[in-house]
């Protein structure tokens, strides 16, 4: 180690970590660093890790698991901290575990239709590394530009088109895991399907990075399909929308996406950056694409716009230009980021409810909305009824975080009430941990972390994330609260 | 506990008439002293509860059609038998999911189905007998896996009972749902060794607007070619539902064409399938001939396709002796697991009948013959899968041979991790004992 490099730290575990991973410009220990990863994408609660440290390959993270096992030291694996649940903050002042510098794609095979990449590879550009061949990879979370593949496996992240295509753990063929004992092990191997054995790799995928740190990550990639089109319908009235969204899955027609936002995220996204000039009166907006062979296509999108017109569609159009359509697109994907341009905070949401219920659901979060005297935007995956109800607040107004974090709460008790689910595709993370009991009898949760403790035995990977910690519910969820009011 | 006193335990939960003494003996094991059928959940978890604490072993069985499939015991002490808890619990056509109790027949399903134009997407084995939860706990996919997905693409949701009695919720009844583990996967292919899974919801399809079947006939089994042809298929915009290698001698049973065969299945609306054929027709390699089937002809196909593999429901042993193996490698080395399987017949004296998914990689291969040879061609057929780069599992077998040749294969390295959830879940091995991977 060069002088200059030097650690200035005393601590020995700081001193060892830095000789596993080669010096210090491969680990992060003083204060000052260590705020950037007090949290991730959910920014109400917060805690400074020990460490942060960069590994290269899979050796050096298994190096580093198993001095944190051997030594007792808590960790998590972190990727480019867009999660939406709190998976990757570091609760009991974890080594953060950074997967950021082992983002290399490692192989591409179109033959067999499969690619390789490290967990720190970005998202969007797999997809922009084989589109001149005519491929894609399918999973595309609105954070896609940054999000990192390694953090999706870990959610089993969804995205816009996964009505069609399905999420993450639909396209995950292998996985290269490290274990909490620091073991490496292959899963899946080559990508070859239905490897004899428990399906562990559709157990890891979204297990929130609890039980094993991904280090290599095999999926399947698609050839691009030959046709898309997209139709935009304004409704005047909410239930005139979600009934034409059924009525489109009814006559038989498996849309690539169906999205829907209503009348005060319409607000929000024509405020901010890409705003495409949806009327301001309208209380529902559809956004319908359909891909596949060129020449099935507008037979469907033919019925798409009567389906539309039968439900007293204000106006319906497809897309005249391939602009257009992307204009379309960056709207909507923007969406959560856009309340920014008409609420100083806001709380994003992500239940998820079977397709027939949304209008009743829909009105009972308008009910939440006026007793909680916040305003609720809703914008959604209406195909596979995954709501992201996002609640507008003000963080600097007193009381007014705690009342968002309840009005959320209350929107996710809704949605397991109509026989849905509190999380679609964000993850319960620390965020919803006390709602896993709107779906889960502590039976069942002890049935899940019976599981964990196979794998991660000490529970020193990412400890305290996606369940609720028996008996001390209603303390933490006080604590949460006081911290967001602070 | 001696079967008597078993027995009068057993009839404070059950009638008399769902609890029999087993007499039959099935070539294929995996059987019971006693067979029980529970027409309720509640009646599965106290039959599961009895046996586990009291140190008794159950088999699981739903339509038998899987019973050559793992497991190395003649009877365990009690036959569960789901044949008699069937029906659909919940079909909300509006939200495409359906939940069904585990002992439905596959065929009543989509028949009931089809009256709302939809479907479950999933193609297995001998549809008429199979039921729903024996599909789903031995992962069983057909050829339209490529466009369609597996059982752990359309299962959103189960009900398992757990050997002590309790009952597990995994999933919903939504499409999409990351709350918690994903427990499905685990029970998806477990082959019922961590619980009886009672109800199952599904993901449903639309019933296809148009369908039809183009086969692509080699005459010269010029392999290359069939692989060239293959690669250029996987390259272009068309998207075939199957794209179905098949031996010689499978595709004279299925369609008289006595030459490999690749079947390629279009689903979509009538201007895309049409499309689909053209394409196809243009496409053709000189060497290369072209059968396209409208739908009637194509629902013969595959019906005589999914009714080709032994079936363990038979009391008796044909007489030649029957093998099944599925073979999982990456998709393209199908082209050559199937060639080099079609070696065995002159070398072991048997006959083969065997397809490979060029777009998904799983292969299965039927073998009859004598007994010694086909254990030995059996064997053999492993060895091919791992030159591969795949495995070979063996779905069918009589028990007699099944304690010769290795169902499973090597164990992975991480099977302490496979170990570590049966110990977890299952701790007195009291379900399926020996009939997964590694004595699981």
């Amino acid at each position: 180690m060069r002088t200059k490099d030097r650690i200035k730290s005393q601590d020995k575990h700081i001193l060892n970590l830095a000789e596993i991973v080669g010096g210090t410009r491969s680990i992060l220990y003083q204060k000052e660093d260590l705020v950037a990863y007090d949290c991730d994408g959910f920014t109400i609660h917060k805690h400074l890790p020990k460490a942060v440290v960069f590994p290269k390959n899979t050796q050096e993270v298994a190096e580093i698991v198993k001095y944190c096992s051997e030594n007792n030291l808590p960790f998590l694996a972190r990727g480019a901290g867009t999660g939406l649940s709190g998976g990757a903050i570091p609760l009991n002042g974890e080594i953060i575990i950074s997967m950021v510098r082992m983002k290399k794609l490692i192989s591409v095979d179109l033959e067999n239709r499969r690619a390789v990449v490290e967990p720190g590879f970005v998202n969007l550009k797999l997809t922009n590394s084989i589109s001149d061949k005519g491929y894609y990879y399918a999973p595309d979370p609105s954070s896609q530009y940054c999000c990192t593949i390694g953090g999706n496996v870990a959610e089993n992240a969804g995205g816009a088109h996964c009505l069609k295509y399905g999420v993450t753990t639909n396209h995950i063929l292998g996985l290269e895991v490290v274990m909490p004992n620091g073991e490496i092990v292959e899963i899946g191997k080559d990508g070859i399907p239905d490897a004899p054995g428990y399906d562990l790799l559709g157990l890891i995928t979204g297990s929130e990075g609890t039980l094993g740190i991904v280090t290599k990550i095999t999926v399947r990639v698609l050839k691009n399909p030959e046709g898309k089109q997209t139709v935009l319908a304004y409704f005047d009235r909410v239930e005139d929308g979600s009934q034409a969204v059924s009525d489109i899955i009814s006559a038989g027609i498996v849309p690539a996406a169906l999205e829907m936002m209503d009348k005060t995220a319409i607000e929000g996204v024509e405020a901010a950056a890409f705003p495409v000039g949806h009327p301001k009166d309208i209380e529902a907006v559809l956004l319908i694409e359909v891909d596949g062979i060129a020449a099935g296509i507008e037979e469907q999108i033919d019925q798409i716009l009567e389906v539309c017109r039968k439900r007293n569609v204000r106006e319906v159009r497809a897309a005249g230009s391939e602009e257009e359509r992307a204009r379309w697109w960056a709207n909507r994907k923007t969406g959560f980021g856009a309340m920014g341009a008409i609420s100083p905070d806001y709380l994003v949401q992500d239940g998820v409810i079977p397709r027939s219920k949304l209008p009743d659901v829909l009105s009972r979060i308008n009910q939440i909305s006026s007793e909680s005297g916040l305003r609720i935007a809703n914008i959604f995956h209406a195909g596979d009824g995954n709501l992201h109800p996002l609640v507008l607040f003000d963080a600097r107004i007193p009381g007014e975080s705690e009342k968002a974090l309840e009005a959320g709460s209350q929107c996710l008790k809704v949605c397991a009430d109509v026989g849905g689910t509190i999380t679609g595709e964000h993850g319960v993370g620390i965020e919803k941990r006390e709602e896993m009991r709107f779906v889960f009898t502590e039976e069942e949760i002890a049935a899940q972390t019976d599981i964990r403790e196979v794998f991660n035995p000490h529970n020193l990977l990412n400890a305290g994330k996606l369940f609720p910690s028996p008996g001390r519910c209603a303390e933490v969820k006080k604590e949460m609260k006081a911290q967001a009011i602070s | 506990m001696i079967a008597a006193e078993s027995l009068n335990e057993l009839k404070t939960n059950l009638r008399e008439d769902q609890i029999s003494k087993n007499e039959d003996s099935s070539p294929f094991g995996n059987s019971g002293d006693m067979v029980v059928f529970p027409e309720t959940e509640e009646e599965i978890a106290a039959v599961l509860k009895h046996a586990d604490s009291n140190g008794l072993t159950i088999n699981i069985i739903g339509g038998g059609t899987k019973r050559g499939f793992g497991g190395l015991i003649e009877k365990t002490d009690i036959l569960l038998s789901l044949e008699k808890y069937t029906g659909i619990v919940e079909h909300t056509p509006g939200d495409m999911t359906l939940t069904v109790k585990a002992g439905t027949r596959f065929k009543d399903l989509q028949d009931y189905l089809a009256q709302h134009n939809q479907k479950i997407s999933l193609d297995p084995y001998w549809q008429e007998n199979a039921t729903i939860g024996g599909i789903i706990a031995v992962n069983e996919s057909g050829p339209k896996r490529l466009g369609y997905g597996s059982a752990r693409d359309a299962v959103i949701g189960l009900r398992t009972v757990y050997p002590d009695g309790k009952v597990i919720r995994s999933g919903g009844r939504v499409v999409k749902n990351v709350a918690g583990y994903d427990m499905n996967k685990l029970f998806i292919g477990a082959m019922g060794t961590l619980g009886v899974i009672s109800e199952i919801t599904l993901k449903l399809r639309p019933i296809p607007k148009c369908e039809s079947l183009v086969l692509v006939s080699f005459p010269k089994g010029n392999l290359e070619g069939i692989k060239a042809f293959a690669v250029k298929v996987l390259d272009s915009m068309i998207e075939p539902v199957s794209l179905e290698l098949l031996n010689p001698a499978l595709s004279v049973k299925l369609a008289g064409i006595n030459a490999y065969t690749i079947a390629m299945s279009f689903e979509d609306v009538e201007s895309s399938v049409r499309y689909q054929e053209e394409f196809v027709s243009n496409m053709l390699p000189d060497d290369a001939k072209l059968l396209i089937s409208p739908k009637e002809k194509a629902d013969l196909f595959w019906h005589r396709f999914y009714r080709h593999i032994p079936n363990g429901l038979d009391g008796e042993l044909p007489i030649q002796t029957e093998a099944s193996i599925k073979i999982g490698t990456v998709n393209l080395e199908a082209v050559n697991v199937l060639n080099e399987t079609e070696l065995l017949q002159d070398q072991f004296n048997v006959e083969i009948e065997s397809h490979g998914g060029l777009g998904h990689g799983l292969s299965q291969v039927t073998i009859r013959g004598a007994e010694s040879d086909v254990a030995n061609a059996a064997a053999q057929v492993r060895q091919i899968a791992e030159k591969a780069g795949g495995y070979a599992i063996v779905k069918h077998l009589p028990l007699k041979l099944r304690k010769k040749v290795e169902v499973w294969g090597n164990k992975p390295s991480y099977f302490f991790l496979l170990q570590g959830i049966k110990t977890k879940v299952d701790p007195n091995k009291t379900l399926n004992p020996n009939r997964f991977i590694g004595g699981i």
